[in-house]
């Protein structure tokens, strides 16, 4: 895949250091003389270009006109609103990614600038923290899909209401699968007629709201305290 | 009417002041509370600081009922996207942004905004004047690109016809006036010195038509 990344600074070099690492193609464009002097010491001088990126003669040279993807990565959100909506009406790039420097600004990042995903730093970790926070002992492994969904750890005390009962009739919410159980030490594929047991450890993908309900059903009947 | 500006440098709170002496509602959002000691002292309207993008804010600065918008902040991308929200999400049938740096003017082109390049606009103007003084512009369309000059028609022209003074493009007769009667000329009225000339031209035209009144001294 071609990617062309808007900004230089520690999100795009970040950025492009993982896609080389994964073989695709990537290029960044920056124009802060400050950021330059430090990019061309972490990434590959023939990956950088230098300029203004409204600049249709920049966009051009960097080879926005045949990029897959464009990652506006800058610290200025209406650089990258206004970048996002460049590469789609003159270059009809295929999928642009902005970066949200300020959530109040978040109500932006959607088709009126023609942002296909607005990645929204602020509220992804505000959220994680929430969550750690409300989860008790549940643990977040994975975040997928922006944050949206999880795949999250809880390992089953001894008085948990669900011990005994088959995970059909738990009564799951509709946003939650039970992807494995871990049962001294093995992986149980779960099917509707396995029954939960103390100890065991679950693994579950889920949404917030999913997840709180998971963690109320696999509480102690008892209040711990 | 009600208008909104966004931006309370020099050229928004010059903007704000002189809309506020037409008798228009006011609000100007900036996002330097100190920005707004460069209003006039008299000036009466609506200071919001905030961010210009945060939806409370051009709530509080009634851009739901606002006439026009004006984003003329010295960052272009800000007045480009301030500028897009106006007219496509609160249909602000007015919007005029200001392109700060001359090299970020296709970025407005792009949005379909209309643009103000107040930098080249100014630098074309003093151009103008320091090296054309007896030919000035009374009106510039777009951003410059046609201009209405007036100038005197010199000595030398007396009696000549105004179409060979005139270039073959780029310059059009718009009017020529003589002791305070103004007419409407073509290529065959005859000029009288201390005539005074009204042509539209770009700039090339211009040119060609100073060298050409000039050569034949």
């Amino acid at each position: 895949m071609f990617v062309v990344i808007i900004g230089g600074g520690r999100t795009g070099t970040q950025l492009a250091n993982l896609l080389l690492a994964q073989k695709h193609s990537v290029h960044v464009i920056e124009n802060r003389p400050e950021v330059l002097a430090r990019i061309h010491r972490e990434l590959p001088t023939e990956i950088i270009f230098e300029g203004n990126y409204t600049d249709p003669e920049v966009l051009a040279t960097a080879g926005l006109p045949r990029a897959d993807v464009l990652a506006a990565c800058t610290v200025s959100d209406p650089d990258n609103l206004a970048v996002c909506y460049l590469a789609r009406t003159r270059y009809n790039t295929s999928r642009t990614i902005a970066r949200v420097n300020n959530p109040r600004n978040a109500w932006l990042f959607d088709s009126k600038f023609h942002v296909d995903v607005a990645l929204n730093n602020a509220e992804i970790i505000a959220r994680l923290i929430e969550e750690e926070m409300s989860m008790g002992d549940m643990m977040t492994l994975l975040k997928l899909r922006r944050g949206d969904y999880s795949l999250v750890e809880e390992k089953i005390p001894a008085k948990a209401r669900s011990i005994g009962i088959a995970i059909k009739d738990l009564g799951l919410p509709e946003n939650v699968v039970i992807a494995a159980i871990i049962r001294q030490g093995k992986v149980v594929v779960p099917r509707g007629i396995t029954t939960i047991e103390a100890d065991d450890e679950i693994l579950a993908v889920t949404d917030l709201i999913g997840a709180k309900q998971l963690a109320s059903l696999f509480a102690p009947s008892e209040p711990a305290n | 009417m009600n208008y909104i500006v966004v931006g309370c440098g020099r050229v928004g709170a010059e903007l704000a002041y002189s809309l506020f002496l037409k008798g228009h509602k006011v609000s100007v959002i900036d996002h330097v509370a100190s920005a707004f000691n460069n209003l006039h002292h008299d000036f009466r309207g609506r200071m919001v600081e905030g961010e210009a993008l945060n939806l409370d804010i051009l709530q509080r600065a009634g851009i739901e009922s606002t006439d026009g918008l004006a984003a003329v902040t010295n960052s272009d991308p800000l007045n480009a996207v301030v500028g897009h929200i106006a007219r496509t999400e609160f249909n602000v049938s007015r919007v005029v942004v200001r392109n700060y740096d001359p090299r970020w003017r296709g970025l407005h082109e792009t949005f379909n905004l209309q643009v103000v390049s107040s930098s080249s606009w100014g630098a074309q103007r003093i151009e103008e004047t320091l090296d054309h003084p007896e030919m000035y512009t009374v009106y510039s369309a777009g951003n410059g690109e046609v201009e209405i000059y007036r100038f005197v028609i010199p000595k030398q022209w007396d009696n000549r016809t105004l179409g060979e003074l005139l270039p073959k493009q780029n310059c059009t007769p718009v009017s020529l006036t003589r002791t305070g009667v103004a007419i409407i000329p073509d290529c065959d009225t005859v000029l009288k010195a201390d005539d005074v000339a009204v042509v539209s031209a770009t700039n090339e035209g211009i040119q060609a038509l100073h060298q050409h009144m000039y050569e034949e001294n």
